[in-house]
């Protein structure tokens, strides 16, 4: 009699724990990864919403050599990048930035 | 009445000059073949970075001295993609009477250049880029673009206009910041 009592419990206790164990994990946070083109001489696209963590990863799709420079402080820079080759950056903030090779072009990151 | 003849004298010079610039080098030129294209393209890049050497001998402008550098990469880049595709399609630049006079005047202003220190040669090195590159711009729309027969060479043409423009606003720039 006690070990049919005993059954439909333990099969309780095995739900109710699987449930709060579902209810209290904290979700596994993804981030994102973006692309750049650097062609025809622009950002494209120049305006980026991304979240703190995501990944933007600039690619020179033109015939010269550009760079990516925070403005207006140069708290961070890529270097020149070579024709067909890439640069990222892991986004902890929003930022304005340009090519300090080519001056007039111009991006910017927005964080949600 | 004397300041009258100058008023004249300056007004004449002004349509002059702005007939010059306006007409395009490519007025009166005859068909070009791909070979010769390919000479008027690599003559008129390296003109560019000869100009560069002498900003960078002569001038201590940061502003200069950051868009004549600018000016040598990206022109050397052009004539090494430039160079590279001529040699994939076994092409030979040849020389032409627009590269030809591309050269001569480039000559001339080199001397010019030359002759000026100081913020009097900022001034022309800068005024000249502005100019030179409105006037490489046209030849290259006008001109090279639609004369190409090659889809190689033409795209390659096309994909330089972009950073020609950009050079041409980036001299604007700075023509307008040591103006001030």
């Amino acid at each position: 009699m006690k070990s049919y009592c005993l059954g439909p419990l333990c099969i309780c206790f095995c739900v109710i724990f699987i449930l709060n164990s579902c209810s209290t994990a904290t979700p596994k946070k993804v981030h994102n990864v973006y692309t750049v083109e650097i062609k025809q001489m622009k950002f494209q696209p120049a305006e980026l919403v991304v979240q703190k963590g995501d990944t933007i990863v600039w690619i020179n799709r033109d015939l010269v050599a550009h760079d990516v420079t925070e403005v207006p402080d140069k708290t961070w820079t890529s270097s020149p990048i070579p024709p067909g080759k890439s640069w990222s950056l892991v986004v902890s903030q929003s930022a304005d930035y340009y090519c300090s090779i080519h001056v007039v072009m111009k991006g910017k990151i927005l964080m949600r | 009445m004397k300041l009258l003849m100058n008023c004249k004298v300056l007004i004449a010079s002004v349509i002059a000059c702005s007939f010059m610039f306006s007409v395009p080098v490519f007025a009166q030129v005859n068909k070009l073949s791909d070979a010769e294209i390919a000479s008027v393209a690599v003559v008129a890049n390296q003109i560019d970075i000869n100009y560069a050497a002498i900003a960078k001998m002569k001038s201590k402008n940061s502003d200069i001295l950051r868009f004549a550098e600018t000016m040598a990469s990206d022109h050397k880049a052009v004539i090494d993609q430039a160079v590279a595709l001529v040699k994939k399609l076994g092409v030979t630049p040849k020389d032409n009477a627009v590269s030809r006079k591309l050269m001569s005047e480039s000559e001339k202003t080199k001397r010019m250049l030359r002759s000026k220190s100081g913020m009097a040669f900022n001034k022309a090195y800068i005024d000249n880029e502005v100019a030179y590159h409105k006037a490489v711009i046209s030849t290259v729309e006008g001109l090279l673009i639609p004369q190409a027969n090659n889809r190689e060479l033409k795209d390659l043409l096309q994909n330089v206009v972009p950073t020609l423009r950009t050079h041409l606003e980036h001299a604007i720039m700075v023509q307008n910041e040591i103006s001030k």
